[in-house]
């Protein structure tokens, strides 16, 4: 019950660029699956498009004949243009219709796109118009997802159909002028010289949106914790000379896994509607990757099914998939835990923001020469890191976040420990 | 064709009178079009006959039965004697028949001729209907299947035992079970386990492999609940392997949680799945197109891959509803005419009769939340209403979620006395597309249980009257 069903709509399926995720608002036509003519089947991808930083496939809608592309490969689209028809199957009556289609995609190219985007269209196929004004347009064959509603909420209205007939697209964002200008008006009061501008939209949007959500839900408290890398990176160094390669992130992620399976609360998730805090059976560590156009988290999946090996191997991929902008929406989905290493870059500590609805996520800091004093009580050097943990304190304390960091350490500081929990 | 073949013309030929047939008939036949309606057992098919109309006699009565408790309270004499299955059983067929008549009338009066028999496609154009020892062939301009769908055992299950039931089977007891199991995990399972629970039945209810029940999680939980409070076993994530009939019951063994454990019972009813009628029917042969699981592929106009040939109701993909037929049999019709119809079931309601009932129409709050949207959500008990405290029916609640980016209402859910009812309201704001201030302006009838409906929407900012400020959920904006 409750399923969400494919609207059946006329002859002709329009397939459209839709946001797939992080607020992209436009992309590039990497090169169709299709070509015109060819039969497709409902799901099948048809069209490979490069976002801000994926390339995401678009599935076709429904079963029927490509009709017409309508989109050029390598042109870059708003979110919303319509890039090819698809002529449904059974849908005889569909050449009548022709025309007037094809005068819809011109208008639509000349509008150019100023449409408030209605939300959530692409994965909740409702309708903001009543059924009468529905039926206005059905009646005149126009597609009312096509018609720009003066309401910013995106409701479409009789008024709007009606104007949309009669060729008058546009003057809906002149609702919104006043409010919009008296802001822009006390700026005005206060700057002189005009400020250099970046769009604040897309990717950076995103990540503001995300982080504003965690830090004002989540009551954050982070605690550092310093842990003595010597064994491991010697540790390493052997491996290296017996020919395996084998990142320090990569044993990090390891020993996490271990030290969640023990403290499953930071594997968690707080759903506060049902009071329940639900312990995650799965094990896909997040990592939070540094890209040109933002910050962008790449997923490790079961990484407790996995070999400290094959860890080093799946990072390693999706850095490379992140550095070039080709990570799938499947890469970056269902993390349940996130960490971030800033050891190359730098840093000893900081206070980082947790990825939501997580309930925890460490920062890895730099590792440096520092005398420390050995079991022989002697002053020595030692390679130590700095870590920064931050955790939900709805669901949990201080003293158990100290003890998963402590727990963590300890792997880290005798790796050999970490035999003990192979599988 | 065979020489000499005589075949007789005719323009539209609907193919099963339930009720997405009858209603396809009398649409087209309103709209001035000639209709030939073939039906080959009884006219409102499986809905009026066996399913939706017989069970809801069930359910109302166990409705009414337990209200006999209340009723005492206000001063109503006890009902004397024990409750008489067989006579329930004989109002049931009193309603259906007069209800099927009621078709029968009304396809008179609109001028539908009725042909009783089996039909199946000759080719694209033509059709067969076999009565007895005649078989008669008809030429035809436009066809719409409405056959509908079969029950199908589950795995495990044997047809043909008394003690294991179908849905079409156990509203014809006419012996009360002593310990009813329910396997399954839908509306229909739901009902048959409160109704015979409120009847005098010790029920266990098996949920087929699934964690919980199909509707909000609030919902979910509020029925947890109350099917606890009413002594029903709910035993989750359920797998039938065996069912056996023994000598004065069923032994089934099932599987849940990663254990096999054995239950007895003196009945079982299992929900089962169905499939679509359409293998008879002989379409396959000049390319009807149908899904994997046979479901005949339509377009919005309800038009198959064969132009002449149209599809509505259960041979259809989609929910298997009444509810769904009737609007493509209205809208298949309408489409024949040269209208334009549209079918967009985004807002169909999930209908269960039990008791208390639900109705749920909308996303729910995990799925707007998943969709990423930013939600407000507020719940209001009916508890708090006044006329749920004059009837006694004080479980349950209003759930409302709207998206906070534009106050759009986009999902209603209530578990309470008048769901159903109610439930017309839910369609109706979440079809205008209704903002919160559109649910709150109104006025609504005092005492009623539409004024939980109203506090329900009120309480998205905080402002329902009969809530304690403390009480009041925060605002949640995600």
């Amino acid at each position: 019950m409750l399923e969400l069903f494919y609207k059946g709509g006329n002859d002709v399926l329009e397939v459209k660029l839709h946001d797939i995720g992080e607020g992209m608002t436009e992309g590039e036509i990497l090169h169709y699956l299709v070509k015109k003519g060819d039969r497709v089947t409902a799901d099948q991808p048809l069209v490979e498009v490069q976002t801000d930083k994926m390339v995401a496939e678009l599935p076709s809608p429904g079963t029927g004949t490509i009709k017409e592309i309508v989109v050029d490969t390598g042109t870059t689209v708003q979110v919303g243009t319509t890039l090819l028809y698809i002529e449904a199957e059974g849908g005889a009556a569909a050449s009548e219709d022709e025309p007037k289609r094809n005068e819809q995609v011109k208008t639509e190219a000349a509008a150019e796109k100023k449409t408030v985007k209605r939300a959530f269209a692409s994965s909740f196929n409702r309708v903001l118009a009543t059924p009468f004004t529905r039926k206005i347009a059905r009646d005149n064959n126009i597609d009312i997802e096509d018609v720009t509603p003066m309401d910013p909420s995106g409701r479409v209205t009789e008024e709007d159909v009606y104007r949309f007939l009669r060729g008058e697209q546009e003057p809906q964002a002149d609702t919104a002028v006043p409010e919009k200008q008296a802001v822009s008006d006390e700026r005005a009061l206060r700057q002189t010289a005009a400020p250099d501008e970046i769009p604040f939209r897309g990717m950076r949007k995103q990540i503001a949106k995300k982080m504003t959500k965690s830090l004002f839900t989540i009551p954050h408290v982070t605690h550092f914790e310093e842990v003595n890398m010597t064994n491991l990176l010697k540790l390493r160094e052997e491996l290296k000379a017996a020919g395996v390669s084998v990142s320090v992130p990569a044993f990090f992620v390891k020993a996490l896994v271990i030290a969640l399976k023990d403290f499953p609360v930071f594997n968690a998730e707080l759903d506060e509607e049902n009071d329940k805090i639900l312990l995650k059976k799965e094990y896909h560590i997040g990592l939070a990757t540094d890209t040109e156009d933002g910050l962008i988290v790449p997923v490790v999946h079961d990484a407790d099914k996995k070999s400290i090996k094959e860890i080093h191997n799946d990072m390693k991929r999706l850095n490379e998939k992140a550095k070039n902008g080709e990570l799938k929406p499947a890469d970056i989905r269902n993390s349940t835990f996130t960490i971030s290493n800033v050891g190359p870059l730098g840093s000893i500590g900081a206070t980082p923001i947790i990825n939501y609805p997580e309930t925890a996520l460490v920062a890895f800091h730099k590792t440096k020469k520092r005398p420390i004093v050995n079991e022989n009580d002697e002053i020595v050097i030692g390679h130590v890191m700095t870590l920064s943990m931050s955790f939900d304190h709805r669901v949990a304390d201080g003293a158990t976040a100290v003890a998963f960091t402590n727990r963590f350490a300890s792997l880290i500081e005798q790796p050999n420990k970490l035999m003990l929990e192979m599988i | 064709m065979v020489v000499g073949e005589i075949s007789q013309e005719r323009e539209l030929v609907i193919i099963g009178g339930g009720p997405g047939g009858y209603s396809a008939a009398i649409r087209a036949a309103q709209l001035g079009l000639p209709v030939t309606l073939i039906e080959q057992a009884d006219l409102g098919g499986v809905c009026l006959n066996k399913g939706c109309i017989p069970s809801k006699v069930f359910t109302y009565a166990a409705k009414k039965k337990s209200e006999m408790s209340h009723l005492q309270e206000l001063g109503l004499p006890a009902v004397e004697g024990t409750f008489n299955l067989g006579q329930l059983v004989s109002y049931k067929a009193k309603v259906t028949e007069q209800l099927r008549k009621g078709v029968e009338s009304l396809c008179k009066a609109n001028k539908v001729e009725v042909i009783q028999g089996k039909a199946g496609f000759i080719a694209e154009d033509r059709i067969g209907v076999e009565n007895g020892h005649q078989f008669d062939i008809y030429v035809f301009k436009q066809a719409i299947i409405a056959t509908g769908s079969s029950p199908v055992w589950p795995k495990g299950m044997l047809a043909g035992s008394s003690r294991v039931l179908l849905s079409h089977e156990i509203f014809s007891l006419t012996d009360m079970p002593k310990h009813l199991l329910v396997y399954g995990n839908d509306y229909i399972s739901l009902e048959v386990a409160t109704s015979f629970a409120a009847l005098g039945a010790q029920v266990s209810v098996l949920l087929e492999n699934t964690a919980d029940f199909p509707f909000d999680e609030s919902v979910n939980k509020e029925l947890n609940r109350l099917l606890k409070k009413k002594k029903i076993q709910v035993v989750k994530e359920a797998s039938i392997q065996s069912a056996e009939e023994t000598a004065n019951g069923v032994h089934v063994t099932v599987r849940a949680g990663g254990k096999e454990e054995s239950l007895e019972g003196t009945h079982l009813f299992a929900a089962g799945s169905r499939r679509p009628n359409v293998k008879e029917l002989g379409i396959d042969r000049f390319g009807v197109e149908q899904t994997d699981e046979g479901f005949i592929q339509v377009n919005g106009n309800m038009q198959s891959s064969v132009p002449s040939i149209y599809a509505i109701g259960d041979v259809t993909e989609g929910p298997l509803l009444a509810v769904k037929a009737i609007k493509q049999g209205k809208a298949a019709a309408e489409a024949i005419f040269g209208g334009k119809p549209e079918v967009d079931l985004t807002f169909v309601p999930a209908i269960a009769h039990t008791i208390p009932p639900i109705a749920s129409a909308g996303l729910t709050e995990k799925q707007a939340r998943d969709l990423g949207m930013d939600i407000r959500v507020s719940q209001f008990a009916l508890g708090s209403n006044g006329y749920a405290m004059i009837s006694g029916k004080k479980d349950g609640f209003v759930k409302v979620i709207s998206d906070a980016s534009n106050d759009i209402i986009t999902g209603i859910h209530m578990i309470g006395e008048g769901a159903v009812e109610l439930s017309g309201t839910f369609v109706q704001l979440l079809e205008m597309a209704a903002k919160e201030e559109d649910v709150k302006f109104p006025s609504y009838a005092h005492p009623s249980f539409n004024e939980g409906l109203l506090e329900a929407v009120e309480g998205l900012i905080g402002q329902a009257i009969h809530v304690a400020p403390k009480k009041r959920k925060e605002i949640k904006a995600t």
